[in-house]
C-alpha cells in the first residue's frame, strides 16, 4: 500500500493526484447517437454521483442504442477502516495433505458433484476446480485420489443436480453461479436448498456455492455451507469439504 | 382477533416466510416483536439467512433492522451477535455450524438492535427452536430468508405467516396472482381419515413411495426420489391404482412423466406429505389442474396471516389500499394485513 497521507477512512479513486476522484465509466442507453444523446449520459452520470461528467466516446450500436464512455469525478468515499469481510476459516491443505486426511480420518473416498445449474452457462469457474487439469496450475478435484468427483457442465436443472446426488450418495455438491442483480440467480440458489430440505438429504450433503459475486455472508443467507468467491482453487474447496465432513462426524 | 391473540397461548413455534426477497420479513418480524411486546410475551426469534443486516448483500439496498426487547431469547452466529448492540447474556453455543461461526443462544439483557443468522439447515433450526423454550421463550418465531419457504412445513413450525410484497414483482397484478396461488397451495385439501389410518408419517418418515389401489392393497415402488423417476412412478399406474404416496418434493417434469406413461394417471390421488414439498409455477399448477392431476397433502400448513408490503427498494411502490384490499378481496379467507400500517381494521 502507498504510504504517505492517505486517510483510510476516506478513501475514493486516484487518477492523476491522490483523492481527485477521477473514474471512468461506460453504460449502454437505448437512445441514439447525438447531441441530447450525449446530453442524457451526462445527466445520468451526475445522478450516479460524478461531478464534472464528460462523455470521452459514444458509439452508435445500430438499433437506437448508444454505448458510451465517460470521465467524472466520484464525490463518495468508502471507510475501508471498517470493513469487514468474512472468509472461510478452515486451513488450506495441499492437494497431497487432503489426499493423506481423507485416508486417515474419512476411511472412504468421498464424492463430490459439481455443477453449473438453472440457466447458467459460464462453466469457467466450476472447470477450474473440478476438471483434472485444474487452473492455475492448481489441479482440480478429479486428480485428488480418495475423492470421486463428478463435473455435470452447465445449465443443469435443479431436480437432475439432486437426483443424481441421491444416486451417487454424494457427500458434497458444489454449485456455480454469476449471482446478478436479476432475481433468477438467487432464487435458482434458494430452489436447490428447498429442494434439498424437501428431499430430507440436506443435513447429509454439504451445499457450496462459488461465483465471482458470492462470499461466505451470501452463502448464509442463502443456506449454503460455505461461499467462494474468485482466487478459489480446488485445495481450498477440498479443505474445507474434509474438515468440515469430520467435523460433522464428532457431533 | 388480532394477530398475537391467534398465535398467543396456541403455538410456541412459528415462521415467517416470503414470496421473495425483500417482500417484507423483516417488517413482519419487527411487528410481532412489537406486538408481543405489547401483551408482555417473552419471544424468541432466530433466522433461516440473516436478517437486520442493514445493507442487502446483493442489491445494496436498505433493509429495516431489528430491534429486541429485554428478556428476548435469541439464536445466531457468533459474528452476527458481535456486531450487534444489545446487552446479550450467553446462555448455550450450539453446536450448529454457519460460515457465520456457531449459532449462540443468549438472552437479552438490555434492549438493542441484533442482526440475526441462525442455523443453516430444517432439523436444526427446529432443535434449537426447542432449546429457545427450554430457555424460557414462549412462542419461537423462525425467520425465513429471501424466497426460501421450507420452514413452514408443520413437521418444523405449528403455523405461518406468509409476507409478499412489491419487491416480487413491478406488476401489481403478477404479486397478487402468485401470492394466491402459494395460498391455495398451503391450503390443499387433506387426505381424507381412512387413507391416513395408513401410518402415512412413518412412511414420509422413511422416505417410501407406494402405490395403493381400490382394495387397500399398496405395493412399493422402487426408487429413491421422485425427481427423474416420473417414468417409473407412472408405470406403476395401472386401472385400479386409487392412492400413489409420494416422499420428499415433487416437480412439474415428474408429473409431466407419469402423463405421459400412465393412461389412468387421473384416476389417482397424488399424497404429499406437506405443501413445502411441492415445486411447481403458478402456470404449471394450472396445467396440473386441467389434466386432471389431484393432489392432496398429509398435513395442512397453517397460514395465519398474509403480510403486505406494498414498497419496493427497486424504486417503485404500489398504491397500498389498493394492493392490500385486491388481496383481500381474493383471499376472504385469511387475514390479510398491511404491517405498515397495522390492523386498523379489527377482523
Amino acid at each position: 500500500m502507498p504510504a504517505g497521507k492517505i486517510d483510510y477512512s476516506k478513501i475514493k479513486p486516484y487518477g492523476d493526484t491522490l483523492n481527485d476522484g477521477m473514474t471512468q465509466l461506460s453504460f449502454t442507453l437505448p437512445i441514439p447517437c447525438d447531441e441530447k444523446g450525449i446530453e442524457a449520459a451526462k445527466q445520468l452520470a451526475a445522478k450516479m454521483g460524478f461531478e464534472e461528467p464528460s462523455v470521452v466516446h459514444a458509439k452508435d450500436l445500430g438499433v437506437g442504442y448508444t454505448y458510451f464512455i465517460l470521465y467524472g469525478k466520484c464525490k463518495h468515499t468508502v471507510n475501508y477502516e471498517v470493513i469487514k469481510v468474512v472468509k472461510v476459516e478452515t486451513g488450506v491443505m495441499s492437494r497431497k495433505e487432503v489426499e493423506a486426511y481423507i485416508l486417515e480420518n474419512l476411511k472412504k473416498d468421498i464424492v463430490i458433484l459439481g455443477a453449473c445449474t438453472g440457466s447458467d452457462a459460464h462453466t469457467v469457474g466450476i472447470d477450474a476446480i473440478m476438471n483434472m487439469k485444474g487452473y492455475d496450475g492448481h489441479y482440480g478435484l478429479e486428480r485428488y485420489k480418495g475423492i470421486d468427483a463428478l463435473n455435470m457442465g452447465s445449465q443443469v436443472e435443479n431436480e437432475e443436480l439432486i437426483a443424481k446426488a441421491i444416486e451417487l450418495k454424494a457427500d458434497a455438491i458444489l454449485v456455480s453461479q454469476i449471482v446478478t442483480q436479476k432475481d433468477v440467480h438467487v432464487n435458482n440458489l434458494t430452489n436447490l436448498v428447498e429442494l434439498m430440505e424437501a428431499e430430507g438429504i440436506r443435513d447429509d450433503i454439504i451445499l457450496i456455492c462459488g461465483g465471482p459475486r458470492i462470499n461466505h455472508e451470501l452463502a448464509k443467507e442463502l443456506g449454503y455451507d460455505a461461499g467462494f468467491g474468485p482466487g478459489t482453487y480446488a485445495e481450498d474447496v477440498a479443505s474445507f469439504v474434509v474438515n468440515e465432513m469430520v467435523a460433522r462426524r464428532r457431533k | 382477533m388480532k394477530l398475537v391473540d391467534l398465535i398467543y397461548n396456541k403455538y410456541k413455534i412459528i415462521s415467517v416466510v416470503g414470496m421473495s426477497k425483500n417482500a417484507g420479513k423483516t417488517v413482519t418480524l419487527n411487528y410481532l416483536i412489537e406486538k408481543f411486546d405489547e401483551i408482555g410475551a417473552v419471544i424468541g426469534i432466530t433466522s433461516t439467512g440473516r436478517d437486520g443486516e442493514k445493507l442487502d448483500i446483493v442489491t445494496k439496498t436498505e433493509k429495516p433492522t431489528i430491534f429486541v426487547m429485554e428478556n428476548t431469547i435469541i439464536a445466531s452466529a457468533k459474528e452476527t451477535l458481535l456486531r450487534s448492540n444489545a446487552k446479550l447474556e450467553i446462555l448455550e453455543i450450539t453446536n450448529s455450524r454457519t460460515s457465520l461461526g456457531e449459532v449462540v443462544i443468549a438472552r437479552v439483557k438490555r434492549s438493542g438492535y441484533v442482526e440475526i443468522a441462525g442455523p443453516e439447515t430444517n432439523t436444526q433450526i427446529k432443535d434449537i427452536a426447542n432449546r429457545m423454550i427450554e430457555y424460557g421463550a414462549e412462542i419461537v418465531i423462525l425467520d425465513g430468508a429471501i424466497n426460501r419457504k421450507t420452514a413452514a412445513a408443520p413437521t418444523i413450525s405449528e403455523a405461518t405467516i406468509l409476507a409478499t410484497g412489491a419487491a416480487l414483482s413491478r406488476d401489481m397484478n403478477n404479486v397478487i396472482e402468485e401470492t394466491v396461488f402459494q395460498v391455495e397451495l398451503y391450503s390443499l385439501e387433506v387426505i381424507e381419515e381412512g387413507v391416513s389410518k395408513l401410518g402415512l408419517s412413518k412412511r414420509f418418515k422413511d422416505k417410501e413411495f407406494i402405490i395403493i389401489d381400490n382394495e387397500g392393497k399398496s405395493e412399493f415402488i422402487n426408487i429413491t426420489t421422485t425427481l427423474s423417476s416420473g417414468r417409473v412412478i407412472g408405470e406403476a399406474i395401472n386401472g385400479d391404482s386409487k392412492y400413489m404416496v409420494l416422499s420428499g418434493s415433487i416437480v412439474y417434469k415428474t408429473f409431466e412423466d407419469i402423463i405421459s406413461v400412465a393412461e389412468n394417471y387421473k384416476d389417482v390421488i397424488y399424497i404429499v406429505q406437506d405443501a413445502t414439498k411441492i415445486f411447481v409455477s403458478s402456470r404449471e399448477w394450472k396445467i396440473l389442474k386441467k389434466k386432471g392431476i389431484a393432489i392432496r397433502v398429509m398435513n395442512r400448513i397453517n397460514l395465519l396471516a398474509v403480510t403486505v408490503n406494498p414498497y419496493s427498494p427497486y424504486g417503485y411502490n404500489f398504491d397500498a389500499k389498493d394492493f392490500l384490499h385486491t388481496l383481500e378481496k381474493r383471499l376472504p379467507n385469511i387475514a390479510v394485513i398491511d404491517v405498515m400500517e397495522g390492523e386498523n381494521a379489527d377482523n
